[in-house]
């Protein structure tokens, strides 16, 4: 239904008893019918979609009396399981929901490898217990290096150079001097000391990739050194007879059992070490010195070089631990593990996986054990595999599979950022993706009415109203004048105008409010008027520029 | 009269921010514009759009008739170089120049188009007879210069091809008042040859009456005379 | 063993591993890339020169073109597959570092699946010849691998010094944003600098394929030691890997003489260890953080 108006000239209904200031009509302009000007508006122009957020949490059921029962570690008070539980605002009914699953996955995959010997078919038995126990060791080996890459940042490319001379030197005090093999995993670490100790001197002095090119030819230099050298056996390809906890004598399944079980047992080890050191004081201070922020941790007092330097040498320690496990196990180490392939698995590994997460070189190792050691009737197309895949994780993602979750975050944000940013209209409307964040619903609905209801005076601002207003600021208006001066009477305290009066007598000046109790209003400018209705008119043409503007 | 930069529809932002809103504006052949506006209300990032270098925009950008604009949230600085081969001098706000190389290899390194690169020489006399006092220093290290010297050496390098467009963002900024007029001097006497020039300045002061027009720039809105058209309207 | 005898020998060494380390320091110091590739690009360069000696002619010229060219072809290859993709993501450097690594893996298996793990030589480039200098003899190959070398180093430095290119490659070291600024494209400069570094290493492989013979993992011995000439040199420097190559040259033929062949490589890392503890960036690095903002 629409009203239509004849007549542009507005009457003052008061005029029949006479007006003093003699206003009995104004030109004036049409006002458009509101009802149609809101179905109008409401119709939604942008281009919506649906939108929502995931739920990304299972929400398990909860007892109000239990709100507050963790899992304990005893007989700390630390939790086992970042768990909370709330009462849930729609429903009021309690809640738990578990924060940090990570624990129970982590939990799951040691079961399943714990049990993993009870599923292999039986004619990969052997085959996938040996593959089982080298990824034991190489994930134990990973673990530790990851730990060195990423927490300590130091790009040491020589963990496996560690492993193999105290591999190495352990074999050879075993076959030469008959040392038993509970010893040599302590032998070893003490190796693994030593050894970091010497090439801990130059990361204190070099830049990271100078430190990655010569850890890189350390162990080229390692390799060389070994393998001409006459006691380690350079003919064999190896060096081998060293005293081991498997005992020939026992069944080959059981001895690949117990292969399999004592290197699963040393990637625990290894995890372990990976919480002690990454999760704890050593860890948090690293996290507060990353790359290429290292200047401001040490103006905070965080003394980044030792707590790099003190990870490198635990590292190494345990590295070379594992390198006498490794000849304890084997009885004895090959020269492979110097070759420079085996480096490049490595960091295949870690690349696939993830650098600076347990959780990555254990998958990664998984991986590319996985296509180095069960697949052999490949040939040489698994280590092209390999070398794909690691390619393909170096290019496309920034930090292997486990940072696919967070650099997807990031790149839907980054998209979400731009496609808002570029689609808000301006004037404060709330788009349905902001919508979702915002608590308070009621906000965007006064938002959205407020924005309906600017857009339509702004049709009414024109010179003839101003001119009515100039006038007469007080008194009856036009209904074009009216509404619009009825909005502008409804703005919130701030920045609300208000005249002030000089002196006595006037000028007047223009001051807003502070908004604030106990704040004084602010003077808007230096411009002064010499009477009130100037004064009235002046802030009325602020307001009118304010709306228009918005 | 030919339109050397037509502007329509630009935004433009990084990430979340939106920075420029549906900028429309057009430089003509032979133009000297002025654009005024407070520190963060966007004229670096109208400058940082026409080369291709915010986070993102959209809106269409001409620069003599060839749209370098356009919907791109890729990397910033992808095509720059190829936006700046159509013709395009920038002399960037700051000091974005080559620490190790001397003055000479400097002004060489704006001459980008092998027509410019044979004709070198001459290029850098002209250069040397607008900016007097870098022919003593040719064969210094450019990291050595005090800041008047390096924005002349900036400016310079965007004076050795021949541009159509001079963007120069704020070139009188961290100088001292005198050196900064100095080089605002230099820049407005260059000869355009039917190129444009758009000079971005806080300091209205050094504009006024100076240049063809001045658009003012205020929250990512082009204030005044946006295009030739309306300001041929008015008179 | 005469100790002249052993000093020419370690100078034309030195001269074959100076042309991968300088590739190995323009790379990093325009490019940013720790190109750890050399390997792939020089066994690539030998077998393409080994298919033109088999295949087409076996003209020393001939060999020693495709070799530079092989080389250059396989530069650009590792631009195109790592630098492009990667060099404006985060973490560019140790991902480039990787990827290149991976190509490395990659094209050794490539060649063992292709050619077999048979060795392949290539034939004399130089004829057989000598010449008595001051009462030392030096062979056909000695002379032509240092002068070939000298003569490839002496264009690049050149190029690099005089050329548009050359100019634009050293403004994209100082500062790459500006570079793109002045109308100088990352990526077209990558393609070219990984084209000029790559047939120095092609021809590095078909000069010391007059030695040593091309099989799939032999491209490993160059890069570990063109990488320590690099980073012994200083990464960046052309001068300084020039003075560590002479060095290390010196470094190894000493301890022939005074200790014998194994410990070669022994002094060689402890020289350089000691280098570097001395100046952390190498003989003559940049000391500016030009390349790392």
């Amino acid at each position: 239904m629409t009203t239509q108006k004849s007549d542009y000239t507005w009457i003052n209904p008061l005029a029949a008893w006479g007006t003093a200031t003699g206003n009995q009509s104004a030109p004036s302009v049409e006002v458009p019918d509101i009802r149609e000007n809101w179905d109008k508006a409401t119709g939604y122009k942008v281009p919506t979609y649906k939108v929502g957020r995931l739920k990304h949490y299972i929400i398990w059921p909860n007892h109000g009396e239990k709100l507050w029962t963790r899992w304990r570690w005893w007989p700390t008070r630390r939790n086992m399981l970042h768990v909370t539980g709330i009462y849930n605002r729609k429903t009021a009914i309690a809640e738990k929901k578990i924060l940090d699953r990570r624990p129970v996955y982590w939990l799951l995959c040691m079961a399943f490898l714990a049990i993993a010997p009870l599923l292999f078919p039986s004619n990969m038995q052997n085959t996938l217990l040996t593959a089982g126990t080298i990824f034991g060791i190489f994930a134990a080996i990973n673990v530790c290096w990851t730990l060195i890459i990423g927490t300590a940042s130091i790009f040491s490319l020589a963990s496996y150079a560690v492993v193999g001379t105290a591999g190495f030197l352990t074999s050879w005090l075993s076959i030469t001097y008959g040392v038993p093999w509970y010893v040599l995993p302590v032998i070893g670490s003490v190796v693994g000391l030593v050894f970091g100790l010497a090439i801990a001197l130059p990361a204190l002095r070099l830049d990271g990739f100078y430190y990655a090119l010569l850890t890189l030819g350390l162990n080229e230099l390692c390799r060389v050194f070994f393998t001409t050298s006459r006691e380690f056996g350079s003919a064999s390809g190896g060096l081998y007879g060293a005293d081991s906890f498997i005992s020939e004598a026992w069944d080959p399944m059981v001895q690949s059992h117990v292969g399999y079980y004592t290197s699963l047992l040393l990637l625990l080890a290894a995890l372990s070490l990976f919480r002690l050191i990454n999760g704890k004081r050593l860890g948090r201070i690293l996290r507060m010195a990353p790359e290429k922020r290292e200047a401001f941790a040490a103006a905070c007092g965080v003394d980044y070089k030792r707590a790099r330097i003190v990870i490198f040498l635990i590292t190494s320690v345990a590295l070379g631990f594992i390198g006498g496990f490794y000849a304890a196990q084997y009885r004895g180490v090959a020269f492979s593990i110097f070759s420079f392939d085996t480096v490049l698995l490595g960091l295949a590994m870690l690349a696939i996986g993830g650098i600076g997460k347990a959780e990555g070189a254990v998958l990664g190792t998984l991986v590319v054990v996985f296509l180095d050691k069960v697949l052999l009737d490949w040939g040489p197309m698994r280590h092209f595999m390999i070398g794909a895949l690691m390619l393909a994780a170096v290019l496309f993602l920034n930090n292997g599979y486990f940072g696919i979750k967070r650099q997807f975050n990031a790149w839907r944000e980054k998209k979400r950022g731009e496609w808002r940013s570029a689609r808000t209209e301006k004037g404060g409307e709330a788009l349905p993706e902001e919508a979702t964040e915002i608590d308070d619903k009621d906000q965007l609905y006064f938002r959205r009415f407020d924005k309906i209801q600017r857009d339509y005076l702004k049709t009414l601002i024109t010179p003839e109203i101003i001119e009515e207003h100039r006038r007469q600021p007080l008194g009856q208006h036009s209904e074009a004048l009216e509404r619009v001066l009825l909005y502008f009477r409804r703005t919130k305290m701030e920045d609300k105008y208000a005249l002030h009066r000089a002196g006595p007598e006037g000028p007047y000046k223009i001051i807003a409010f502070s908004g604030q109790r106990g704040v004084s209003p602010r003077l808007v400018d230096d411009r002064e008027y010499a009477t009130v209705d100037e004064g009235y008119h002046a802030v009325f043409m602020r307001r009118v520029h304010d709306l228009m503007e918005s | 009269m030919s339109e050397i930069l037509k502007v329509e529809g630009l935004s433009a932002g990084y990430g979340p921010l939106r920075v420029l809103h549906d900028l429309d504006l057009v430089i003509n052949a032979g133009e000297r514009v002025g654009i005024v506006g407070l520190n963060g209300h966007g004229k670096t990032t109208l400058f940082y759009a026409i080369a291709g270098l915010t986070g993102w925009q959209r809106g269409s950008i001409e620069l003599a008739g060839k749209q370098i604009g356009r919907t791109r949230s890729q990397g910033p600085g992808r095509y720059t170089h190829q936006i700046v081969r159509q013709g395009l001098a920038i002399m960037p706000q700051g000091d974005e120049i080559f620490n190790g190389l001397t003055v000479e290899e400097h002004l060489d390194s704006g001459a980008f188009t092998p027509e410019a690169w044979r004709t070198r020489k001459e290029r850098k006399e002209r250069v040397l007879d607008i900016f007097q006092p870098l022919r003593k220093l040719m064969k210094t290290p450019v990291g050595r210069l005090s800041g008047g010297e390096r924005r002349m050496v900036s400016i310079g390098r965007g004076l050795m091809t021949d541009a159509r467009l001079y963007l120069a963002d704020e070139p009188s900024l961290g100088l001292a008042p005198k050196i900064g007029s100095a080089v605002m001097d230099a820049l407005l006497q260059i000869d355009l040859k039917g190129s444009a020039m758009f000079i971005a300045e806080q300091n209205v002061a050094l504009l006024e009456g100076r240049v063809d027009r001045i658009i003012g720039m205020h929250a990512g809105k082009l204030k005044g005379e946006a295009s030739a058209a309306s300001r041929l309207g008015e008179r | 063993m005469d100790i002249f005898f052993v000093l020419t020998n370690a100078i034309t060494v030195a001269c074959i591993y100076g042309l991968i380390a300088i590739a190995v320091s323009i790379t990093w110091s325009s490019l940013g890339l720790i190109n750890l590739a050399y390997g792939f690009v020089f066994t690539f360069a030998g077998y393409g020169a080994w298919l033109v000696a088999q295949h087409i002619n076996d003209h020393p010229a001939l060999i020693a073109a495709a070799g530079i060219a092989m080389g250059a072809a396989a530069g650009v290859l590792v631009c195109l597959v790592v630098f492009i993709p990667l060099h404006d993501k985060p973490n560019f450097t140790t991902r480039g570092m990787i990827a290149t690594l991976a190509i490395s893996l990659i094209g050794s298996q490539s060649f063992l699946m292709f050619f077999g793990p048979r060795p392949k030589s290539l034939p004399e480039l130089f004829g057989f010849w000598t010449l008595d200098l001051f009462g030392v003899r030096l062979t056909s190959d000695k002379i032509g691998i240092v002068v070939c070398s000298a003569l490839m180093l002496f264009l690049v430095v050149r190029w690099m010094r005089g050329s548009r290119r050359g100019l634009e490659i050293r403004a994209m070291m100082m500062n790459p944003h500006a570079a793109s600024i002045v109308g100088i494209g990352i990526r077209s400069t990558g393609i070219y600098v990984m084209a000029v570094t790559g047939a120095m290493g092609g021809l590095a492989s078909v000069l010391l394929s007059q030695t040593y013979y091309i099989a799939p993992f032999n491209g490993l011995t160059p890069l570990i030691k063109g990488v320590s000439i690099a980073l012994c040199g200083g990464l960046g420097s052309v001068q300084g890997a020039v003075i560590a190559a002479i060095l290390l040259g010196l470094v190894e033929a000493l301890t022939n003489e005074f200790l014998g062949g194994q410990y070669v490589l022994m002094t060689q890392f402890l020289f350089i260890i000691a280098v570097l503890v001395v100046r952390p960036r190498g003989i003559s690095g940049l000391l500016d953080k030009a390349r790392e903002q």
